[in-house]
């Protein structure tokens, strides 16, 4: 349809073009839809699309701004909270995880819009964990009810779309069946870093696998490498939900709508889902939703709580949670930085932050260091704001002597660790007893404390990080605790007593339900999470296309 | 004390020639990141959440966290008016440390804590009326989780001062295009980007080093 036909035709909404502008949408406010999704973000962005394009009715709800990359976003990185989580979540257990910018995203593109963009494939052996590495103590780790094979196509197709930009022999994981669509992008000064001390020491270390775009894409340029990809991409290289799936979706008839915050799931007397209860910004008002289906994907703190939050007669315990495994395993990866001096300059503002090189020679379980699981080796490239306090936290340095070092902001150079994390179910997410939000909601209480394994593994990874900066050339090696990615609140698995989604992310008590985001997931694996959630998004929508094919739903 | 030229030479910067702000009409600056940064540079909120006495114990502690000793008073970075804007408008960061109370009941606690250790150490006095060593000890004390005072019995002293104070005074300096020019920084740079992104590699536009430091 042209956008004359779509107008003609009753399209009386209109979304931001990713160019400026507008296009039209369609609106279904008023309507029963087939799929209502909550949570506008790299899992909601990808089944929405798939969904509408498969036919289906599909509005997808989401509690931040409907963002045009041309106006919006701004080079600067104090002006950028706004594409954060900020609504308060208190933070506990013996390591508080911080959240905000550090985590979560709020808008369409979810944290996609902000993220760093390393897209990467889980390897196989992370799909078995369990039967891999047995049970350990205080840990509750799982093999996924799926295997890699059954999201390998899916890798690919999410791989396509997103037009990731990759070597042609990736050294890692699974061989790959097709390259990735783009080449590599070069690497920057701190990327150059990580191969000289990988070099040194004999580690392999390749290009890494990025979704921003290295060459021209339909209407979309390639990188220029601004570097200001944490704070939203102005030139739509970057291939965020927000620029691809999301026009998607919404010329195949979705409504996005934008500042909608879901408060609710409802449910009838048979207890399968009816809709959703939303906020609509400017009004206290709640607006209902009505759907035959709805798909939760508000990540590993917004899901749970909305699931918790949407407790009624039939379901005391919260929607969904006659396990009593929402909110959950609550998992993080962990995410170390460690930083050193050079006598070159380094400008880590440059460029995308993931420098364009890697290693995940250390994503494995290793013999003999004394833990399971493993990590991977990335590079990062904080501007001042978020360096100034990395670097304050991380040495407790602050007055003449903090004001002196940043002086040499130029010539830092730092390594970062995505790490696997074990699952324990003392670690949650649960509704706090007084705390309310602005819309009234009770807020997360989100308790986090690493596991021994967890403990032994960043520190391997800190010494490894160390060694390498050195032999580069570094000087004056310092670390900073992160912990980046969430997960698990809603895993999925076999056993509806042990688990809240099974393997299609279908909720085990309510048919209608599905959640599909990075809360499903029963392990955190040693690589960034985004590709995975996405691919899982992917085929989840093509399974339930399945299961309305078979009257299933 | 030390002489003016010491200070000035403690904070010399590598980019003596740079300043950021000539980039402006370039193709580095599009009009909404102008739009926040003139907002930064003209209009310094005035102070509205924080009492006299808590503005002035808090600008001296920034005063030691981030000391600008050879800056004149209008060629300072404010800190104490952004910190307090986040308070008025009660701007959140997403988290909030179980131990820690709600951010302004935090800060308005946390600054009373300050007075009260200071007066505990030293004899009655407030933590303006000391000198600088006197001040970094109260601090330092505070950091290390061990400060004298009733107060801290209900704020964890080490997470308001990392959390709260800290990261706070630090991101607000380095928010500041004059922040940027004594660093180096590029700033903000939308639509252009980069080319020579490799070690040692600059582009014309990039800060240029008049003499190494190291
Ligand atoms: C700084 C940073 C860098 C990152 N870098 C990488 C990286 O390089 N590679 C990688 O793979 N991953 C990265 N990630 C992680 C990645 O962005 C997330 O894992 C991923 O986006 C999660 O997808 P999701 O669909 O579960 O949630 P999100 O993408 O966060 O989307 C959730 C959306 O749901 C909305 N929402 C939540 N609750 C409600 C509600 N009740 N009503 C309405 N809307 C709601 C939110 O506003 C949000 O837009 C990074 C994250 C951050 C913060």
């Amino acid at each position: 349809m042209t956008q004359q036909d779509q107008i003609m035709a009753g399209w009386s909404l209109s979304a931001p073009g990713i160019h400026g502008g507008r296009v039209p949408m369609r609106d279904w406010s008023r309507e029963e839809v087939d799929v209502c999704v909550v949570g506008a973000g790299a899992s909601g962005g990808v089944v929405g699309a798939k969904l509408a394009e498969a036919g289906f009715s599909v509005v997808i709800l989401d509690a931040g701004p409907h963002w045009d990359p041309m106006s919006d976003f701004i080079s600067d990185e104090h002006a950028s909270t706004k594409l954060f989580w900020t609504d308060e979540r208190i933070t506990g257990g013996n390591d508080p995880v911080e959240l905000g910018s550090n985590n979560s995203g709020r808008g369409v593109g979810g944290s996609t819009v902000h993220y760093s963009m390393v897209a990467l494939r889980a390897h196989p052996h992370h799909f078995r964990r369990r039967t891999l590495e047995g049970s350990i103590e205080d840990a509750d780790h799982r093999d996924w009810p799926l295997a890699f094979e059954d999201l390998e196509p899916y890798y690919e197709e999410v791989e396509e779309e997103l037009q990731i930009a990759g070597p042609t022999f990736y050294p890692w994981g699974k061989p790959r069946r097709r390259r990735y669509p783009q080449r590599e992008h070069e690497l920057n000064a701190s990327a150059n870093v990580l191969v000289r001390g990988c070099a040194k020491l004999g580690i392999p270390v390749a290009p890494s696998p990025i979704a921003t775009l290295s060459a021209p894409h339909e209407d979309r340029p390639p990188c220029v490498y601004r570097g200001f990809c944490n704070f939203g991409c102005t030139t739509n290289a970057k291939s965020s939900i927000l620029v691809t799936y999301i026009p998607r979706a919404i010329r195949a008839g979705a409504e996005i709508r934008g500042n909608a915050m879901v408060a609710r799931i409802t449910h009838d007397s048979h207890g399968r889902a009816t809709g959703v209860l939303h906020f609509r910004k400017g009004s206290d008002e709640l607006f209902q939703q009505r759907a035959k289906s709805v798909i939760v994907a508000g990540y590993a703190i917004e899901s749970p709580r909305l699931l918790l939050n949407s407790a009624g007669s039939l379901f005391p315990e919260g929607l969904a949670n006659s396990s009593g495994r929402v909110g959950k395993y609550f998992m993080v990866q962990s995410s170390e930085q460690v930083y050193a001096k050079f006598t070159e300059r380094i400008n880590q503002y440059k460029a995308p932050p993931p420098g364009g090189a890697i290693t995940e020679h250390f994503n494995r379980t290793m013999p003999g260091v004394g833990f399971v699981g493993g990590y991977t080796i990335e590079v990062i490239g904080p501007h001042p704001v978020d360096f100034v306090a990395k670097m304050a936290t991380g040495r407790g340095l602050w007055g003449e002597g903090l004001r002196r070092e940043m002086l040499d902001y130029n010539c830092f150079s730092g390594l970062g660790m995505v790490g696997a994390v074990m699952s324990n179910v003392n670690n949650e997410v649960k509704l706090h007893e007084t705390e309310q939000d602005q819309y009234g909601l009770p807020v997360s209480h989100v308790i986090f404390s690493y596991h021994d394994n967890d403990k032994r593994l960043i520190k391997h990874a800190r010494e490894k990080m160390t060694e390498i900066l050195q032999a580069a050339g570094g000087e004056d090696v310092w670390s900073d605790h992160r912990m980046a990615h969430l997960f698990g609140t809603c895993r999925m698995g076999l056993d509806p007593d042990d688990s809240v989604v099974n393997v299609d992310c279908r909720a085990h008590d309510v048919p209608n339900l599905f959640i599909c985001d990075g809360s499903v997931f029963p392990n955190s694996t040693g690589v960034n999470p985004s590709l995975t959630i996405q691919a899982l998004a992917a085929r989840t929508a093509d399974r339930i296309c399945d299961m309305a094919r078979r009257g299933e739903l | 004390m030390r002489s003016t030229q010491e200070q000035d030479d403690e904070f010399r910067s590598s980019y003596p020639n740079y300043n950021v702000l000539d980039k402006w009409f370039s193709p580095d600056w599009d009009d909404q990141t102008r739009k926040v940064v003139r907002h930064r540079l003209e209009k310094v909120p005035p102070i509205r959440f924080f009492s006299e006495t808590e503005a002035q114990t808090l600008a001296a502690v920034a005063e030691r966290i981030m000391p600008q000793p050879d800056r004149t008073e209008s060629g300072r970075i404010p800190i104490v008016p952004w910190i307090d804007e986040k308070l008025y408008e009660d701007q959140r960061d997403g988290y909030r440390y179980e131990k820690l109370p709600p951010q302004r009941q935090a800060w308005q606690k946390g600054l009373a804590a300050i007075n009260e250790t200071a007066g505990i150490l030293f004899k009655g006095r407030r933590f303006v009326d000391l000198d600088a060593e006197s001040q970094d000890a109260v601090l330092k004390r505070i950091q290390k989780g061990d400060p004298p005072g009733e107060i801290w019995k209900q704020l964890p002293s080490q997470s308001f001062f990392e959390h709260m104070l800290l990261k706070n005074v630090v991101k607000t300096y380095y928010m500041h295009p004059i922040a940027w020019n004594e660093i180096g920084y590029n700033g903000p740079s939308s639509p252009r980007g980069h080319v020579r992104i490799w070690e040692d590699g600059l582009d014309p536009w990039e800060a240029q080093e008049e003499a190494r430091r190291r």
